[in-house]
C-alpha cells in the first residue's frame, strides 16, 4: 500500500482523490462477496487523499481548490449513479462517509453535506437513498448537521432553490422521511435560531399533506428485529412534528415579545405559519390513525410504542417551561392552543396505540401544565359509569363527518363521555379496530376528503 | 450599480417566489455543472468564452448551492481578468492616445463588464435576501479578492504609486470590478456590523497587513464609510493583537525607529495607517475613541461600571486593560497625527484619582518595562505638537512636593505618583537637553530659516512652548522649591532651541518680572549659559524692553520694576568694579552687568521721558536707572536737551515728594532726590552744553511759580492777576472779546509810571493780602540746601567733562545733613556762574531796557521804577534768589552780569529806606535782610571793595535814614566803578578770578559817609570800627 501512497503523493490532489476512489471501488467490489471489511490501509488512503487529513505532521499536502473539489463531487455523483449494484454502492458510501470518530470526521461531514446537496440539485436518487440509510444509522448529532447543511443551502442561502428540494420527495421519499426526522430533531424551538424557517415548514407540510404515509415510511420499511445504533434518530418524525405543532404557538408568542416591533410582513408570515402548523397537526393526527391500521395488521398494537413516553414527557416539560416564560395573561390564547393540540394528540395517540401510557401516568406527567379543558378531559377520562366503558361507538365521533360545524365546541359534549381508556396492558385485546376496519386505506387519506372538524379553541 | 435594486422592496418570501421561474431540470443542472467544470458547452461541444463561463457560474450559484465555493473561486478569475484588461486599456490609451487600436480590448472589457454587473447584482440580491448567511461569506471573499487584485496589479504601469492614496482610490474606484467588490463589501459590512463587528474588521486588518500598502485604499474607503464603528473596532483589534504579541518587544523597536513601521509589530502598523487615513476627516471621533479607551481601561471594576456600547467585550480582561496604556503610547509613537489628536486632552483626564489608579496599575510591572514606558512617554511629550504648556504645568504641579506653605492648584497627590512625575520631568529635561544640543551645527543661529540641505530637527514640544515663554518666566520667578529649577532649565533649553528671538524674549520677561535681587539673579543665571551661544543677547534684550516701553505694553508697576531691575544690574556692575580684585567672584554676573550698563546707556534717551511719568514709582525708578548709568559718548544736542529738561523737572518733583513725605516702594523721598541730584551732576559734567541747560533749567525751575513754595516763597493767590488770564478763570466764560471791551480804552502802559497798580485793579477792590507761606521752615531750608548743593555741584563740576571730581564722591546714598559741597569747597566755575547769572537776570528782569552793566546816577532810577518794583517783588517772593545770587557771586566775575538786578533791588531799597519813618530798621525786617544780603553778595562777588562790603554788619544798628546813606554810598561807588568782567583776572593757583581794587582809584571818598555814621553812633558801633579801616 505504501507504494500506492507514494505514487499518489506525487500527483495533484484531484487526480489522487480520483485514484483513491478507483482503488476503493476495486477493493470493495472484489471483496464484497467474501470479506465485507476494509483493511486499514485503504481507510487511511481515503482519509489522507479525499478528506485531507495530514498523515504525519511534516507533510502538509496541498488541499484541493474549490473547483477541484466540485470536480471530485461530480465524479462521485456520477460514480454512485452509474454503480448498478446497490450493495456495492452502499458499502462504498458507508466506507467513505460512516463516521470513524477521528479527525477526518469534520472533513467527511463537509464533503457529505456538499455531495448530498449536489445530489439533491441534480436529483441523484441512489445517493439520496444511501444518504437516507446513513441518516438512519448515524448518531443524531451528525444527522442534524447534515440537515442543517441542506436547510442552509436550500432554504436560507439561495432564494428560490427550495423547489429543488421539494421535488426530491417524489424521487426519494425515504430520504425525505429521514430528512424530516432530522429536521425536527434540529429545530426544537428552544431558541429563536432553532425555529424552522417558514420555507422549510412550508415544504415539510407540503410533503406530508401530499402523502402522509411518508412519515411512516422508515418505520414500515425497517425490520423490527434490526437493532439500531445508540443515539440515532427516532424511527418516525412523529414526536418531532408533534413538538412543532405544540410549541409553535408558544414560540411565536415569545418571538413577538422579544421583537416588539413586529412588522406587518412578519405578522403575515406568522399567520401563514399558524395555518401551516394547523395543517401539520391535522396530518399528525391522521398519521396516528394510519399507524393504528398498520400496527393492527402487523399485530403489534399495544406492544410497540411508536411514540415514546419519554419524548412525550420531555415535550410536556418543555411546554411547561415555555408557558412559565410567557406571561399567561397576554399569551392565554396561545397557551390554550398549544395545550389543546397536546391533548388532542395525546388522546389520539393513546387511542391508536401509538402511545403506551396509563392515565395515571399521564396525570402526573401533565400536572405541571396550566389548566386546559380538553387536557382535563383527556386526563380524567370518561365520566360515564363503568358499564359504558369501551363502547366502540364512542370513537366514531372522531372519524365520520359531524353535521354541526357551527357549534364552537362540537366535540366537547360528545367527547365528555369518552371512555376511560382501558389499561394499556390489555388494549390490544380490545376490538375497537373492528370499528375502524371499514376505513379507507391510508393512501386515500386526503384532507379534502376528510370531514374532520378541527377548531382550535379561541 | 446598486440602483437597479433600489426599488426592490419585495419580502424574502416574495423574492423566493419570484425566482421559481428559473427552474432547471436535474439533468440540465448536471450538464451545467459539467460545463462549468470542463469549460466546454456539453450540448454543442465548443469551448465556453470567459463571458459564457462566468454566466454559467452565476447560473450555478443561483441553482446549485453546493457549487457556491467553486463558483466564487471561479469568479475571482473573472474579476482578475477584467482588471487586467482594464489596465491594458489604460496603458494602451496612454501609449497612443485615443487610437483606434484600443477598441479591440475595449470590447473585452465591456464584454466582461456586463458579466461583472450580473455577478454584482446576484451577490447583492443574495446579501439582501439573507444577510446573516451571505454577508460573512461574501465579505471575506470580497476583501480577500480585493487584496489580491490590488497587490497583484500594483506594479502595473498605469497604476499610481502606492503612496498617493487619493490617486489610487480614484483609479480603483473607476474600475467596475473593484468598485463592485467594494460595494458588495460595504453592504456586507453594513449588515454584519449589527451582530459580529469584530469578525469583519479582523478580516479587514488581516488582509491589510498581508497586502499593505496596496490595500490601503480599501481600508480608507471603508473607514470613511463606517467611521464610528471602524475606528473603535480597529482600535480594539489592535489592542488585542498588541496584547497577544507582547508589547515589550514592540516598544523597544519603536523607540529606536519610531517612524519606521516595522514588520515586527504585526497589526499596529496597519492600525496606525488606517487611523492615519481617517484623521483627515474624522479626527474628532478618533480622538473620542482613544480617550474613551483610556478612560475605560482605568474604570475601576467592569462589574460596577455600566459597560458602554461595544466596550464591554474587552474591558472584561484585566490584562487587556493593563495593556491599554502601553498600547496607546505605542500608537501615539507611531503616528504623529494621532499623538496630536490625543495629547491636548489627555492631560485633562489625569486628575489625582486617575493618577492613583495608573500608579496602582503599573505597580506590578517589571522594572525594565516601566523604564521603556517612561522613555516612550518622554519621547512622546517631546514630540507632541500641541498642549505642551498644559502638559508641563501638569507635570510640574504633580511633581512639586506637597507643602504646607505653598498650596498648589491641585490637591497634593500621592507620594508615589509625585516621585514618578518628578522622574518623568527630569527625564524629559534630559531628553530635551540631548535633543537641543545634538542638533546639527548649521541651524544654530536661526533654526527656522535653514535651507533644505540640513533637515532641521524640529522638537514640537519646544516649538509650542516658545509661545508661552512669558508664562514660563512668570512661573519660574515664583521661586517655588524645585519647580523653578526645572523651569529655569527648560527656559535655558528653550532659548538655545529657539535662538535669539526666544532668548531675548525670555531675558526681557525675566528683567521685567523680577521683583527682588534673588529673582533678578535668575536672569543672570539664564544669561550666563546663553551668552556663549548667542552673541548680542543682552543688547537685544534691552532693546526689546525699550520697545515694550514704547508700545506701552507694561503697566506702571511692571515698568518701575523693569527700570529698577536694570538699575540694580548696572549698579551691581559698579560695585563689582569697586570691589575690584578683592572680590571678583562672579565674573559672569559682572559680565552681564557690564553689558546691561552699555546697553542701557545706548538707550538712555528712551528712558528719559519716563522721568516725567505720572506714576511716582516709575519716575523714581527711571531716575535711579539714569543716575547710575553713563551717558553715551555720542549724543545729539536734542537728546541732551530732552534728558536735561526731564531730569530737572524730575528733580523738583522729587523735592516736592520728599516734602510730602511720600514713600513709594520702600524708598523714601530722600533717596529719590539723591538719585536726581546724582543724575543732574552727571549731566552737568557731561558737556558745557548740558551744564548750561541744567543750570538754566534749575534756576528757572526754582523761580517757577509752582515751585516757589518749596523754597519758602509766597504762593501767588489766584485772584492776583487771574482776571487778566482767561486760563485761570475758565469758568467765567470770559472771552478775549469781553476783555478787550473792558480794557479796550486803557492802553497798556507797561514799563511806564502810569501802569503801576500796586494796591489792586480798579473795580476789583484791593488785592488780597499775601498768604504767608505755610511750609515748614525746616523743609524749606532742606530744599533750599538741596537746590544749592545741586547747583554748586553742577557749577563746580564744570563744563569740561571732568566729572570725576563732583560726582565721584559717592552720591549713591543721600545724606540729608552733609550734602553740601562746602565740606570740600571747590571753586565754582565762572562760566557756570555766568549761566546762572544770565538766567537770573532773564527771569527776574522783565525788560531789557537799561540792562547795561554800568550804573547810572542814582536819580535815573526813577525811570525804571516799575521794573525795580518787579525785581523787588521777585526777591520778596523767592527767598531762594539771594542764595542763588550768592552762588553767582562765588563764581566771580559772574555777578557783573546781574548788575541790572542788583541795581533794581538797590534802587527799591533806597526808596524804601528814604521813605521809612520808623525809628528802627528792625521795623522792616525784610528790607533790612535784603540790604544786608545784597551788600554781602556784592562783596562776595568783588563788586565792592572789602571795606564797603562790610557795611551790612552795621545795618541792624542804624536808623533807616542812615542805612539809606550807606546804601547810597554803595550806589555811588558802583557808578564810579562799573562792574565789568574785564576787571577780573584769573589767578591760576587759586583757580579763581580776582579783582584788583587798587587799580580802581581811591575808595576813601566813598568811605566818608560810613565814618560819619560810625562817628554818630560810636556808642553802639565802636566795636565795629576796625572793620572799616582801609
Amino acid at each position: 500500500m505504501s507504494d500506492i501512497r507514494h505514487a499518489l503523493l506525487r500527483r495533484d490532489p484531484l487526480s489522487a482523490a480520483k485514484e483513491v476512489l478507483y482503488h476503493l471501488d476495486i477493493a470493495l467490489g472484489s471483496t464484497l462477496q467474501n470479506a465485507p471489511g476494509l483493511d486499514k490501509s485503504t481507510v487511511e488512503l481515503v482519509e489522507e487523499f479525499i478528506f485531507h487529513v495530514p498523515k504525519d505532521r511534516n507533510t502538509q499536502r496541498k488541499r484541493m481548490s474549490c473547483v477541484q473539489e466540485l470536480q471530485l463531487l461530480e465524479i462521485m455523483c456520477s460514480y454512485f449513479q452509474e454503480q448498478s449494484k446497490d450493495a456495492v454502492r452502499q458499502v462504498i458510501f458507508s466506507a467513505l462517509f460512516s463516521l470513524q470518530g477521528n479527525k477526518a470526521d469534520e472533513s467527511r461531514m463537509a464533503t457529505l453535506g456538499k455531495l448530498v446537496s449536489m445530489a439533491v440539485a441534480v436529483c441523484r436518487v441512489p445517493i439520496l437513498e444511501c444518504a437516507a440509510t446513513w441518516l438512519q444509522r448515524t448518531h443524531s448529532a451528525w444527522c442534524v448537521r447534515l440537515a442543517l447543511v441542506l436547510v442552509d443551502d436550500y432554504c436560507t442561502l439561495v432564494p428560490g432553490s427550495i423547489s429543488t428540494l421539494q421535488n426530491v420527495c417524489s424521487a426519494s421519499p425515504r430520504f425525505c422521511c429521514q430528512l424530516i426526522t432530522a429536521v425536527t430533531a434540529l429545530y426544537d424551538f428552544s431558541s429563536e435560531e432553532l425555529t424552522p424557517p417558514p420555507s422549510l415548514l412550508d415544504m415539510v407540510v407540503g410533503w406530508i399533506t401530499e402523502d402522509p404515509r411518508l412519515l411512516l415510511l422508515t418505520f414500515i420499511n425497517t425490520p423490527l428485529t434490526s437493532s439500531l445504533p445508540l443515539g440515532c434518530l427516532e424511527v418516525t418524525p412523529l414526536a418531532g412534528l408533534l413538538r412543532w405543532c405544540v410549541k409553535a404557538p408558544l414560540a411565536s408568542q415569545r418571538a413577538r415579545k422579544s421583537a416588539a416591533t413586529g412588522a406587518q410582513l412578519e405578522q403575515e408570515n406568522g399567520a401563514m405559519c399558524e395555518e401551516l402548523y394547523s395543517k401539520l397537526h391535522l396530518s399528525v393526527l391522521q398519521v396516528f390513525l394510519m399507524l393504528q391500521v398498520h400496527l393492527t395488521e402487523q399485530n403489534l398494537l399495544g406492544r410497540l410504542a411508536v411514540l415514546q413516553v419519554e419524548s412525550v414527557a420531555a415535550l410536556v416539560e418543555e411546554v411547561s417551561v415555555l408557558v412559565e416564560e410567557l406571561n399567561p395573561l397576554h399569551a392565554a390564547n396561545q397557551i390554550q392552543l398549544a395545550l389543546d393540540r397536546l391533548a388532542q394528540a395525546l388522546q389520539v395517540a393513546m387511542a391508536t396505540g401509538a402511545l403506551l401510557c396509563s392515565r395515571e401516568d399521564l396525570r402526573t406527567l401533565c400536572s405541571r401544565l396550566p389548566h386546559n379543558n380538553m387536557l382535563q378531559l383527556v386526563m380524567s377520562g370518561p365520566v360515564v359509569p363503568h358499564g359504558a366503558a369501551f363502547q366502540p361507538s364512542v370513537y366514531p365521533y372522531i372519524h365520520p363527518a359531524r353535521p354541526t360545524p357551527l357549534s364552537p365546541h362540537p366535540s366537547l359534549p360528545a367527547l365528555s363521555p369518552l371512555p376511560a381508556h382501558p389499561a394499556l396492558a390489555t388494549h390490544h385485546q380490545l376490538t375497537p379496530h373492528t370499528a375502524h376496519s371499514p376505513l379507507p386505506p391510508p393512501h386515500a387519506f386526503h384532507p379534502a376528503s376528510m370531514a374532520f372538524q378541527y377548531r382550535p379553541i379561541r | 450599480m446598486s440602483a437597479m435594486f433600489e426599488g426592490n422592496t419585495l419580502s424574502a418570501m416574495q423574492t423566493s417566489q419570484c425566482h421559481t421561474q428559473n427552474n432547471y431540470s436535474p439533468q440540465e443542472l448536471a450538464l451545467e455543472i459539467k460545463a462549468f467544470i470542463s469549460g466546454v458547452d456539453q450540448t454543442q461541444g465548443r469551448k465556453l468564452s470567459v463571458r459564457d463561463h462566468a454566466r454559467c457560474a452565476v447560473r450555478l450559484l443561483r441553482t446549485v448551492p453546493a457549487c457556491r465555493g467553486a463558483v466564487l473561486e471561479h469568479l475571482r478569475g473573472v474579476y482578475d481578468e477584467y482588471v487586467a484588461s482594464f489596465f491594458q486599456d489604460l496603458e494602451a490609451e496612454s501609449d497612443n492616445g485615443s487610437n483606434s487600436t484600443a477598441t479591440g480590448t475595449n470590447t473585452s472589457v465591456s464584454n466582461l463588464e456586463d458579466v461583472v454587473k450580473e455577478i454584482h447584482a446576484v451577490l447583492l440580491e443574495f446579501i439582501r435576501f439573507n444577510p446573516k448567511a451571505w454577508a460573512p461569506l461574501v465579505s471575506s471573499w470580497a476583501v480577500d479578492l480585493l487584496g489580491q487584485l490590488s497587490s497583484k496589479h500594483a506594479g502595473r504601469r498605469a497604476a499610481p504609486h502606492s503612496s498617493s492614496l487619493n490617486e489610487l482610490l480614484q483609479l480603483w474606484m473607476s474600475c467596475a470590478a473593484t468598485r463592485s467588490l467594494m460595494e458588495c463589501y460595504s453592504q456586507c459590512l453594513a449588515a454584519m456590523l449589527a451582530w459580529c463587528p469584530d469578525a469583519c474588521v479582523d478580516a479587514l486588518l488581516d488582509t491589510s497587513v498581508q497586502h499593505s500598502p496596496h490595500f490601503d485604499w480599501v481600508v480608507a474607503h471603508i473607514g470613511s464609510a463606517f467611521p464610528g464603528t471602524i475606528i473603535s473596532r480597529v482600535l480594539a483589534c489592535g489592542l488585542k493583537d498588541f496584547y497577544a504579541h507582547g508589547y515589550t518587544s514592540g516598544e523597544k523597536s519603536s523607540q529606536q525607529q519610531a517612524m519606521d513601521k516595522s514588520s515586527r509589530v504585526p497589526k499596529i502598523g496597519s492600525v496606525v495607517g488606517i487611523l492615519g487615513h481617517l484623521t483627515s476627516r474624522h479626527s474628532d471621533s478618533i480622538k473620542r475613541e482613544l480617550l474613551r479607551m483610556f478612560q475605560d481601561s482605568l474604570s475601576p471594576s467592569p462589574q460596577n461600571a455600566p459597560p458602554s456600547a461595544g466596550a464591554a467585550w474587552w474591558e472584561n480582561s484585566p490584562h487587556l486593560r493593563r495593556a491599554t496604556v502601553p498600547f496607546l503610547l505605542q500608537l501615539a509613537a507611531l503616528s504623529p497625527t494621532l499623538l496630536g489628536a490625543v495629547s491636548v486632552e489627555l492631560v485633562e483626564f489625569l486628575r489625582p484619582p486617575v493618577l492613583l489608579q495608573l500608579h496602582a496599575q503599573f505597580q506590578g510591572l517589571p522594572r525594565e518595562e516601566l523604564e521603556n514606558m517612561l522613555g516612550l512617554a518622554v519621547h512622546l511629550i517631546s514630540q507632541s505638537p500641541a498642549g505642551g504648556a498644559r502638559v508641563l504645568r501638569f507635570l510640574a504641579d504633580t511633581a512639586t512636593p506637597a507643602s504646607v506653605i505653598i498650596s498648589g492648584p491641585t490637591p497634593s497627590p500621592h507620594d508615589g505618583v509625585r516621585e514618578a512625575c518628578d522622574r518623568l520631568l527630569q527625564m524629559l529635561l534630559l531628553h530635551l537637553h540631548k535633543l537641543v544640543y545634538n542638533r546639527p551645527e548649521g541651524e544654530e543661529p536661526y533654526p527656522h530659516s535653514t535651507s533644505a540641505c540640513a533637515v532641521p530637527r524640529v522638537i514640537p514640544f519646544l516649538e509650542e512652548l516658545q509661545v508661552h515663554v512669558g508664562e514660563l518666566c512668570a512661573e519660574t520667578l515664583r521661586l517655588e522649591r524645585k519647580r523653578h529649577l526645572w523651569l529655569h532649565q527648560l527656559l535655558c533649553l528653550l532659548s538655545v532651541y529657539g535662538g535669539p528671538s526666544v532668548a531675548t524674549e525670555a531675558l526681557c520677561q525675566l528683567l521685567t518680572q523680577a521683583r527682588n535681587p534673588e529673582e533678578l539673579a535668575l536672569a543672570s543665571q539664564l544669561h550666563s549659559p546663553l551668552s556663549s551661544s548667542i552673541p548680542g543677547l543682552l543688547p537685544a534684550a534691552v532693546a526689546r524692553c525699550v520697545a515694550q516701553i514704547h508700545t506701552q505694553n507694561l503697566n506702571s508697576r511692571e515698568l518701575a520694576q523693569l527700570l529698577n531691575n536694570l538699575a540694580t544690574a548696572v549698579q551691581s556692575q559698579e560695585e563689582d568694579c569697586k570691589g575690584g580684585s578683592a572680590a571678583s567672584g562672579s565674573s559672569t554676573h559682572s559680565s552681564m552687568a557690564a553689558q546691561v550698563g552699555a546697553a542701557v546707556s545706548s538707550h538712555l534717551h528712551d528712558f528719559c521721558p519716563l522721568l516725567l511719568h505720572g506714576d511716582t514709582m516709575v519716575s523714581r525708578a527711571a531716575a535711579r536707572l539714569l543716575s547710575c548709568s553713563q551717558l553715551p559718548k555720542a549724543c545729539t544736542p536734542a537728546q541732551l536737551l530732552l534728558i536735561s529738561r526731564a531730569a530737572v523737572a524730575h528733580f523738583f518733583i522729587a523735592l516736592r515728594q520728599r516734602g510730602e513725605g511720600l514713600k513709594v516702594g520702600g524708598q523714601g523721598g530722600g533717596e529719590a532726590v539723591g538719585y536726581s541730584m546724582r543724575l543732574l551732576s552727571h549731566l552737568a559734567g557731561y558737556s558745557s552744553l548740558t551744564l548750561k541747560i541744567v543750570l538754566q533749567q534749575l534756576v528757572e525751575g526754582a523761580l517757577h511759580k509752582g515751585n516757589r513754595d518749596l523754597f519758602g516763597g509766597q504762593i501767588e493767590t489766584p485772584g492776583e492777576d487771574g482776571a487778566l488770564t482767561p486760563t485761570q478763570v475758565p469758568d467765567l466764560g470770559a472771552s478775549l472779546l469781553d476783555i478787550n471791551y473792558k480794557f479796550g480804552t486803557t492802553v497798556n502802559f507797561s514799563g511806564s509810571v502810569w501802569s503801576v497798580f500796586h494796591a489792586g485793579v480798579i473795580g476789583k477792590g484791593l488785592k488780597p493780602p499775601h498768604i504767608p507761606s505755610q511750609s515748614d521752615p525746616d523743609k524749606v531750608n532742606q530744599n533750599m540746601q538741596t537746590l544749592l548743593a545741586v547747583t554748586v555741584q553742577c557749577c563746580s563740576s564744570g563744563g569740561g567733562g571732568s566729572s570725576s571730581n563732583g560726582s565721584g564722591s559717592g552720591n549713591t546714598r543721600y545724606h540729608p545733613a552733609g550734602e553740601s559741597v562746602l565740606d570740600e569747597p571747590s571753586p565754582i566755575n565762572a562760566e557756570a556762574a555766568k549761566v546762572i547769572a544770565v538766567t537770573l537776570v532773564e527771569n527776574v528782569c522783565p525788560d531789557v531796557a537799561n540792562g547795561e552793566l554800568s550804573w547810572p546816577p542814582e536819580e535815573h532810577a526813577k525811570t525804571t521804577v516799575e521794573r525795580d518794583i518787579h525785581i523787588r517783588q521777585c526777591f520778596e517772593a523767592n527767598p531762594v534768589l539771594f542764595h542763588l545770587l550768592r552762588v553767582v557771586a562765588a563764581g566771580r566775575p559772574a555777578l557783573c552780569y546781574c548788575s541790572a538786578v542788583l541795581r533794581g533791588l538797590l534802587a527799591t531799597l533806597l526808596a524804601h529806606w528814604e521813605a521809612s519813618r520808623e525809628p528802627s530798621v528792625a521795623d522792616s525786617p525784610w528790607h533790612l535782610q535784603a540790604s544786608c544780603l545784597l551788600v554781602s553778595c556784592m562783596g562776595e562777588g568783588q563788586l565792592l571793595p572789602p571795606v564797603l562790603s562790610n557795611i551790612h554788619e552795621v545795618f541792624p544798628h542804624l536808623s533807616p535814614f542812615e542805612v539809606r546813606l550807606l546804601l547810597l554810598g554803595v550806589w555811588e561807588y558802583m557808578r564810579g566803578n562799573s562792574p565789568m568782567p574785564q576787571k577780573f583776572t584769573f589767578i591760576a593757583e587759586k583757580g579763581m578770578f580776582f579783582r584788583d581794587f587798587s587799580r580802581d582809584g581811591d575808595v576813601a571818598r566813598y568811605i566818608a559817609p560810613i565814618h560819619n555814621v560810625l562817628h554818630k553812633n560810636i556808642d553802639r558801633l565802636g566795636h565795629l570800627c576796625w572793620r572799616f579801616q582801609i
